[in-house]
């Protein structure tokens, strides 16, 4: 198995390329997905930004 | 030093340009709606990539895995299912929405607004201040660490001179524009660890033999590590010994499950316009997991190779005992000089934005939080630009002091205690109040409160490694731990979260709901 002594091991290092492969294919599947906001977000998105503004200026 | 010098002016004037650039982009509002300062995936992925990855991960897990050995690559699995998936897809797309909705800029800020209560965001925000500089210093411990292999100069030297490197940086900008700083960031550490991974594969004769050859060494372990429950480099500890339940869940649970707790992380979700760009991001952050802490736990466990052929010992022998010392002498041994001064480089392109990060956090913990919210009940004043900079300047010099008085082998331990305390502290209340209406400001209070004093509890009385360390156990009861085998050994956040998540059910299914026109306001766009 890949060269190591225990199964679990094995199942770990699988898992861990599993995971990866899951992760491009979900982002592939959703990529044209969740652009549709509900109404009012966009006046959200200037007030939340203008408040982040004021508060990355408040940083050194 | 020629190398040295010549890749660290390139790499400080590019983070210098981009600092700069992404400052600049955030200076208007207009920029931001006409522009629409889209986050692209790629540059989300690698600025929460390099946030989330740090010399931590590489220096000091890459450490204990050669310690431990392939065990660890348990860790990378939870590094991608649950630091990537898992945060992204059930916690990040409603961070986004819950945030905006509650105008909350701090993780602290997006609890204390849901539950409507200003000593959550207050003692959020005093967690991150208090014990966040112990990650910080674990961070700078790491790059330190190669720097007095590298240079051969004195550890607390190499600390103190990249301390003050890092101290410039964020002072003098460091922390704006940080998304552009920390994507340039991750880019290098991802090139540079796929080198180190492909010339070491290459080197130990591919990945099947490389294992072979590490399965070998297994006769050459210590007599007491053996006796701990280690069963060779290429095996898990043997099932229930004191080793398998430190190496599970410590340093594998501790950082695998509590990276849902950290706040600079969270925070990056509501950075993002929409969930497309989360879901776009997602393949790309998996890929810098698996190319950064993947590679470093596995080159980490294939050191032993290389140190035996060369020195015929492993590698905990070559750096007498000094975990942390082992990725920097086996770069500086078998590596090019020029390629040691690019791998130096890398640390550095790996604490700078992670530390940047942390002190961003750490500074607004103080300002926004602790003093706006908890201490003015809500008012801002023009002292809280003050009140952030004190906040960080205490944070370096807590950094410093820190630094200084760990012990050696410190860093994942250091890493696997914030991700642990901040996991048993916020996962529930930050689980519920994405997912829960129900959930009560009395049910996070407890929880909150619950979580983080059974962890310093379970810590300073029946965890060994640090009640032992301490002696407030063995004060007050004549042992270092009030709990034999296996407790002793089992991480406090493998007990404090889920007595958190039934304390936070209990207390909120027997007191009152948040107001309806908060959670209306809340989930408006959930």
């Amino acid at each position: 198995m890949l060269g190591f002594s225990d199964t679990w091991v094995f199942i770990g290092y699988a898992l861990t390329v599993c995971c990866t492969l899951f992760c491009l294919a979900y982002g592939i599947i959703n990529w044209r997905k969740g652009i549709t906001e509900k109404d009012g977000d966009y006046r959200e998105e200037i007030r939340w930004e203008k408040e982040e503004i004021e508060l990355i200026e408040k940083l050194p | 030093m020629f190398y040295l010098i010549t890749f660290t002016f390139v790499y400080l004037a590019i983070t210098v340009y981009f600092s700069y650039l992404g400052y600049k982009k955030t200076t208007t509002v207009s920029d931001y709606l006409l522009a629409g300062r889209q986050v692209h995936p790629v540059v989300m992925a690698l600025s929460y990539g390099s946030t989330y990855i740090s010399t931590s991960a590489v220096i000091g897990f890459g450490g204990i895995s050669a310690l431990y050995g392939f065990s660890l690559t348990w860790l990378t699995f939870l590094n991608i299912l649950v630091g990537v998936w898992i945060a992204f897809v059930v916690f990040g797309k409603r961070t986004r929405k819950m945030g905006k909705a509650l105008d909350a800029h701090t993780f602290p800020e997006l609890l204390g607004r849901r539950y409507e209560s200003r000593f959550i965001q207050g003692f959020a925000g005093f967690v991150i201040l208090v014990f966040m500089p112990l990650y910080t210093a674990a961070v700078l411990i790491g790059i330190s660490r190669f720097i007095e292999v590298y240079m051969k100069i004195p550890f607390s030297t190499a600390f103190l001179a990249f301390l003050l490197i890092t101290a410039c940086y964020v002072i003098w900008g460091g922390l704006k524009g940080v998304l552009y700083t920390s994507a340039f960031q991750g880019v290098i550490m991802v090139v540079v660890m796929i080198g180190i991974g492909v010339s070491t594969y290459s080197s130990v004769g591919g990945i099947v033999p490389g294992h072979a050859a590490l399965s070998k060494l297994t006769y050459l372990l210590p007599e007491n590590l053996k006796a701990m429950g280690h069963s060779g480099f290429t095996s898990m500890p043997t099932g229930g010994s004191s080793l398998w339940w430190y190496v599970i869940t410590t340093m594998i649970m501790g950082v695998g499950i509590g990276v849902i707790g950290q706040p600079q992380l969270s925070v990056r979700f509501m950075t993002l316009k929409s969930d497309r760009e989360l879901n776009r991001s997602i393949p790309f952050t998996a890929l810098f997991i698996i190319f950064t802490t993947g590679i470093a736990f596995a080159v980490g466990a294939l050191t032993n190779v290389f140190f035996y052929g060369r020195f015929g010992q492993l590698s905990i022998q070559a750096v007498s005992g000094n975990v942390d010392k082992i990725i920097p002498l086996f770069i500086d041994i078998f590596y090019p000089q020029w390629f040691v001064a690019l791998f130096l480089v890398t640390l550095m392109a790996a604490a700078m934005s992670a530390n940047s990060s942390q002190f961003h956090a750490i500074g607004t913990s103080l300002s926004r939080d602790i003093f706006e919210q908890a201490l003015l009940r809500g008012r801002s004043v023009a002292e809280t630009t003050i009140v952030t900079r004190v906040g960080i300047v205490f944070s370096i010099f807590a950094t410093l002091i820190i630094g200084l008085l760990l012990p050696e082998s410190i860093v994942a331990i250091a890493t696997a205690f914030f991700f642990s305390l901040c996991g048993a502290t916020f996962i529930p209340a930050y689980l519920f109040a994405l997912y829960w209406k129900r959930a009560t400001k009395a049910g996070a209070k407890a929880s909150i409160l619950c979580g983080f004093f059974l962890s310093l509890l379970w810590m300073l009385l029946v965890h060994e490694q640090e009640s032992k360390a301490i002696g407030l156990a063995r004060y007050l009861f004549s042992s270092d731990s009030l709990l034999g085998h296996p407790w002793n050994m089992i991480d406090p956040q493998v007990i404090a979260l889920p007595v958190s998540f039934v304390v936070f059910c209990a207390v909120s299914y027997f007191s009152q709901p948040v107001k309806t026109e908060t959670i209306e306001s809340a989930f408006r766009h959930i």
